[in-house]
């Protein structure tokens, strides 16, 4: 391959990086559908408009917060309450954020604030997953934006059509747990896990992490289990890491 | 169609979720992290993943269970998308069948 050859294949290798992190998203928006349209027709159901849910889903951008939201949703609605779990629910994004931030340190500001109003934790999962693949392959420049972002708006978009679609469907649809559709998560973050596993010994916390937040789920209502598991994961692995 | 109420909301919302978003990145940017640090973090992407899902895990629904483990299995060997399909019609066949 002659020079210009190499030039011209990394100059496709963005549109290409773009087209990679769309089709890995892929499989993930098939889960993400379902969800969507139920989120869309719940929504209606508690007297919120189209436009309004259309809103929230465009500029909220995180289900989790959007589904416990509709929950609480009352006319007019507890403001102060609704923030409140919106940031409770979303707080795991602060660890995400963390865990991204080393790959994000050769990227300007300009570029990273905008990138990071799509990190949901697919998104995120996936660019993560790819950056440390590819630091791991001896890649420099580990984290690869176009990707990240080719599977951040395809998620961003399917959200925000499907939530719409679903607010316009409204009691038309039934329950999609019937169909399945809902192990399409679990499967997904498994195997994404199993991308990040090293060995046996570091996955202890992620031990820790299911135990409570499980039990947390049972026995505390409302959102709180994905913030308690997480945390004390984290707590685990601090402390693991100072008897080794 | 829009309520001054609901549209509030809506911002503050936004807002606080945006502030989640950049918050780890901004608060952590710079900094050199120790080796202590570093394995939390390390441990960080899996702890959040499995909390989310952990319901699953507990479910009474022994149908649900099942097709969890047979998942949990198929994502142990399979790439993504093998193992979403298997996931998905697991949990569609045993719900009929069992649940």
């Amino acid at each position: 391959m002659s020079i210009s050859q190499a030039v011209e294949a990394a100059g496709d290798g963005s549109g290409s990086e773009f087209r990679r992190g769309v089709a890995s998203c892929a499989p993930v928006l098939f889960g993400t559908i379902p969800y969507a349209l139920v989120l869309g027709a719940q929504a209606t159901q508690v007297g919120m408009s189209t436009v309004e849910l259309s809103m929230m889903t465009g500029l909220n951008f995180a289900g989790g917060s959007e589904f416990a939201a509709i929950q609480l949703w009352t006319s007019p609605p507890n403001i102060v309450l609704i923030v409140a779990i919106t940031f409770l629910v979303n707080s795991r994004h602060l660890l995400m954020g963390a865990a991204l931030a080393p790959f994000l340190r050769d990227l300007p500001r300009r570029k990273v604030f905008p990138a990071l109003f799509f990190m949901c934790d697919e998104s995120w999962a996936l660019g993560l997953a790819d950056a440390k693949q590819r630091a791991a392959a001896g890649i420099t420049l580990a984290f690869s934006p176009r990707y990240y972002m080719g599977a951040a708006l395809a998620m961003y978009l399917t959200w925000v059509a499907f939530t719409t679609l679903g607010a316009l469907l409204g009691p038309m649809l039934g329950h999609v747990e019937t169909y399945g559709f809902d192990m399409a998560f679990p499967a997904v973050f498994l195997v994404l896990m199993r991308g990040m596993w090293t060995s046996m010994a570091a996955a202890r916390p992620w031990l820790v992490s299911l135990v409570v937040a499980a039990m947390v789920y049972l026995f505390v209502p409302g959102a709180w289990y994905v913030a308690a598991g997480a945390v004390s994961g984290l707590v685990a692995a601090w402390l693991m890491a100072g008897h080794a | 169609m829009i309520d001054a109420a609901t549209l509030l909301t809506i911002l503050l919302m936004a807002g606080v979720t945006y502030l989640t978003r950049i918050g780890g990145y901004v608060v952590l940017r710079n900094r050199t992290l120790s080796a202590r640090a570093t394995a939390v973090m390390e441990a960080a992407p899996g702890c959040v993943l499995i909390s989310v899902i952990a319901p699953a895990f507990v479910s009474r629904n022994p149908a649900d269970l099942l097709a969890l483990a047979i998942t949990l299995v198929a994502a142990t060997r399979l790439s993504m998308l093998p193992t979403v399909l298997i996931g998905v019609g697991a949990a569609g066949l045993l719900r009929h069948v069992i649940g």
